[in-house]
């Protein structure tokens, strides 16, 4: 089983692949962050935004291998992002539940903001598709890890998650 | 007397030119054998992307470069242009700039930045002017007797050395109809050529010299950039 793991850790030998992605992977993150911010305008929101994150990192894997991606993005680093997203998610409607209202409804935030019914309701749309862009991105990263290392634990021991 | 003073004086002289001549043709000598080690700098390139980047200014530098691109990306994304967009963009970029600078901006590079995006813009025409004629050709084979088509396989040896020139040297090759790179391995171009006349005017060499003069590499190398990167290679081992 240790093959999977080896041939993960393989760097792809085209060196046009190799630039081409790393120059392109800032653009493509940017590209969903717009996606996910522009959600109430075009289409878009917080699903899709939050798969094109997960096909950045997911590119990066492909082309620099396993453990220089890792150092990018690490799996703690993943599982705090997907419970933080849902936290975020989960926590938007308590508020909204403790300010007075029901489960998720944003007039209420205006409370705190103050800035009109209607603008609290997109702020707090916007709030609850950042939480789900966050965790649709470790999602897909978390899945692809799982099938890619078969399962098996990266050897985080030795892989610093920190920047040295 | 003073002749015996003169011979000695000439004497030194001579002897301060020969060290600068031999100084200079170390520096040379060590700029030679850096730029050409492509193997195991480029790997080592790539850990230090990935270990993250060390000196502090280069580092400023890199993030606010990548910072402005991609807020000018943004700015092209989205249509609007109020406060409350432009504060979300400037905190997505920002982000986005921490995260993935040292992606953006690898190689220490020698010479000035500006003046390589500058010859890279006026590259550009150039090339435009070249896929023109290339298609002029292409059409002409296409439509005119079939016996000027005569593929075949050319390798050539590169004298650029970072993977953004090759990288360049690739697209133009590829984008310019007739020719399509199909490997590069160790420094080496492999790329398919349509008939005679496009193999000929991809060996003349003159798009690698024109992108060699973009990434001031291999003849159009400088001394006093060779002198300015030489601290950085001894950084990176």
């Amino acid at each position: 089983m240790s093959g999977v793991n080896d041939m993960m850790t393989k760097q792809s030998d085209d060196v046009i692949v190799k630039t081409v992605s790393r120059l392109l992977i800032p653009f493509m993150q940017i590209y969903a962050l717009y996606v996910i911010a522009h959600g109430h305008y075009s289409p878009g929101g917080g699903f899709q935004g939050g798969v094109i994150l997960g096909a950045s990192i997911i590119l990066l894997v492909i082309t620099y291998g396993l453990d220089n991606a890792l150092r990018k993005m690490s799996e703690k680093m993943n599982t705090i992002l997907c419970s933080t997203g849902v936290f975020i998610y989960a926590g938007i409607g308590a508020l909204c539940l403790i300010l007075g209202g029901n489960f998720l409804d944003y007039a209420e935030l205006d409370q705190i903001l103050h800035v009109g019914i209607a603008h609290a309701r997109s702020l707090g749309i916007l709030g609850v598709e950042v939480g789900v862009g966050a965790t649709v991105m470790a999602a897909m990263i978390s899945i692809f890890l799982d099938i890619a290392t078969g399962g098996l634990p990266s050897k985080e021991k030795n892989i610093q998650g920190k920047r040295a | 007397m003073e002749v015996t003073i003169l011979v000695q004086a000439t004497d030194r002289s001579f002897e301060i030119l020969e060290n600068a001549r031999e100084k200079s043709k170390q520096i040379l000598d060590t700029a030679a054998r850096l730029t050409s080690e492509s193997q195991a700098v480029h790997r080592k390139r790539v850990e230090a992307i990935f270990k993250g980047a060390r000196q502090t200014k280069r580092e400023i530098t890199r993030f606010t470069a990548t910072f402005i691109i991609l807020f000018g990306f943004w700015l092209l994304l989205s249509g609007h242009y109020d406060l409350f967009h432009i504060s979300i963009g400037l905190l997505c970029c920002g982000l986005v700039s921490h995260a993935t600078h040292d992606l953006l901006f690898a190689n220490p590079r020698a010479g000035d930045m500006r003046v390589i995006v500058k010859r890279f813009i006026t590259y550009i025409p150039w090339l435009f002017y070249q896929i023109v004629l290339s298609n002029m050709h292409v059409v002409r084979l296409a439509l005119g007797p079939k016996n000027l088509i005569d593929p075949k396989i050319i390798e050539f040896k590169t004298k650029l050395e970072s993977d953004i020139s090759f990288v360049t040297l690739a697209n133009s090759i590829t984008l310019t109809p007739g020719t399509i790179t199909l490997d590069i391995r160790d420094g080496v171009f492999y790329v398919h050529a349509v008939s005679k006349k496009t193999a000929e005017d991809l060996l003349t060499g003159e798009m690698e010299d024109k992108i060699a003069h973009i990434f001031m590499e291999a003849d159009h190398v400088y001394v006093q950039d060779t002198l300015d990167i030489a601290p950085v290679f001894v950084a990176l081992k």
